[in-house]
């Protein structure tokens, strides 16, 4: 379905890859014509901001991999969480969010929504419960990773969905670090998947982009959400996904380029193989580091001895994704090793064929007080790995050359 | 087959799946469709999948953006 789905040849010309539909308007015969597509009484494509051929076919193929009623695909990963959440939220409601999630993620909480008068309580999927106890009459919704980056750990997705279900709130999953080549989310619950296509999806480096995905899970006529209730009259369990193409989506602008969605398709093509490799080195990896006597500590949950390992059987068939994180003591030698590294690229991106490397406490979390980076873990030696699929030998050589030079001897 | 089709009966001969369906109604735009069948929306990946039965009702919805009219 990554390579075939909801694609037939669009334009006729029997073409075998996806056209990229780089126009911003769409012309119809008739005055009457266009005003029955604004209308919604007539299917048709109005402006490149709302919905484009293209990315049409993109979305197509993110809700098949996703087993979801439906995608909306938007510029960047952060985009797809902002607009999810403008669209539940309103001024006086709250968020609980898992506390190890991506610095991005919180700041969009705590600095530019909580400007809007919405609340997020973080809580440490330590103990699952922490999201019962953290739930009141205010709450709209739940919001995980489904691997915590940068400390790595992974939620009980199913009883967290469970609590969420409880209390008539949806659980949105972030399942950019594992894709459903390792999880669909909507098999344990999940009511609405997230993605940063920037990452693993478009493989490269090369285009930004996010995606929002309903799985059908919840049910949006429940009274819950005032916004959606004529919508679900219409539309029924497609209410969200209206809503936000009808509304939000548009209004905000935050749609991806053509172009940009037409690489992620190319990226989507080889996914799985991609994933696989991945994840298989960054096990080596992991396994490498974990030996090594200079190495504090490490986080990888596809490890034996990660307190995560059963969960990431359960949930993602056994592998343990492409990030690791690990520690050497302090700031200096995390620095040194970082600047030795000749393969590894020291950059803010993950899911890159090439292996990249960064400093989370002086980077993405930097605008974050030592206080809060210690609430998050993200302590000043961590070094974030995003492992890349070169052959395993290369970068363990780098790594144990990059070792050598900052301990100034060899293991 | 008897199926009821936006709301309109449908005669059908032999089995067909959802996506057979699309192409057999010459439905516009299948990548944006979707489907409800008998009261439920159909997941993306079971267009492929499900085959249709002796009195199903199919709707085909669009929603295209036009704006918060039909909201």
């Amino acid at each position: 379905m990554a390579i075939h789905g909801g694609f037939t040849g669009i334009s006729g010309y029997g073409e075998t890859v996806v056209p990229i539909y780089q126009t911003i308007t769409y012309c119809y015969k008739t005055a009457r014509e266009l005003a029955d597509v604004f209308a919604g009484t007539a299917p048709g494509y109005i402006y490149s901001r709302i919905a484009n051929p293209t990315t049409a076919v993109l979305e197509t193929r993110l809700a098949v991999l996703e087993d979801g009623i439906g995608c909306i695909a938007t510029s960047s990963g952060m985009a797809a969480i902002a607009s999810v959440m403008i669209s539940l939220a309103d001024t006086g409601s709250e968020i609980i969010a898992a506390a190890g999630i991506f610095g991005g993620t919180v700041s969009l909480f705590e600095n530019t929504l909580a400007r809007f008068g919405i609340k997020t309580t973080f809580v440490d999927i330590a103990d699952t419960n922490n999201f019962a106890k953290a739930i009141n009459d205010k709450t709209k919704l739940i919001f995980v990773e489904t691997i915590g980056n940068p400390r790595m750990d992974v939620p009980d997705i199913p009883a967290i969905a469970d609590i969420a279900h409880q209390a008539n709130v949806p659980l949105i999953v972030d399942n950019t670090v594992t894709t459903p080549c390792l999880i669909k989310p909507a098999d344990f619950g999940a009511d609405i998947v997230i993605h940063s296509t920037s990452k693993f999806i478009n493989g490269h480096g090369t285009a930004l982009g996010g995606a929002i995905i309903d799985t059908g899970n919840y049910n949006w006529a429940n009274g819950k959400f005032d916004q959606m209730k004529r919508l679900s009259e219409k539309f029924s369990r497609l209410a969200f996904l209206a809503y936000l193409r009808n509304l939000v989506y548009r209004d905000l602008g935050g749609c991806p380029a053509p172009m940009n969605s037409f690489l992620m398709l190319q990226g989507l093509e080889t996914l799985s193989i991609r994933m696989i490799k991945h994840c298989e080195n960054a096990l080596k990896l992991a396994e490498f580091l974990e030996a090594h006597p200079k190495i504090e500590w490490i986080n990888y949950p596809g490890l034996y001895s990660s307190i995560f390992h059963k969960r990431v059987t359960e949930l993602f068939s056994g592998r343990g994704g492409g990030l690791l994180t690990f520690g050497l003591g302090d700031k200096q030698k995390a620095y040194q090793f970082i600047d030795s590294l000749k393969l590894a690229r020291n950059a803010a991106n993950l899911g890159d064929a090439k292996t990249l490397v960064i400093h989370p406490a002086s980077t993405i979390f930097h605008e974050f007080s030592a206080g809060q980076r210690q609430a998050m873990k993200v302590t000043d030696d961590m070094i974030r790995v995003s492992v890349g699929i070169e052959d395993f030998e290369d970068i363990r050589d780098d790594f144990e050359q990059a070792m050598e030079k900052t301990f100034g001897d060899k293991k | 087959m008897k199926l009821v089709i936006n709301g309109k009966d449908a005669d059908i001969n032999g089995k067909l799946t959802i996506i057979q369906l699309l192409a057999r109604e010459n439905v516009k735009m299948p990548e944006m469709v979707s489907v409800e069948l008998n009261g439920e929306i159909l997941k993306r990946s079971d267009f492929e999948k499900k085959a249709l039965e002796d009195g199903d009702a199919v709707e085909f919805l669009y929603f295209m953006g036009g704006g918060h009219g039909i909201i």
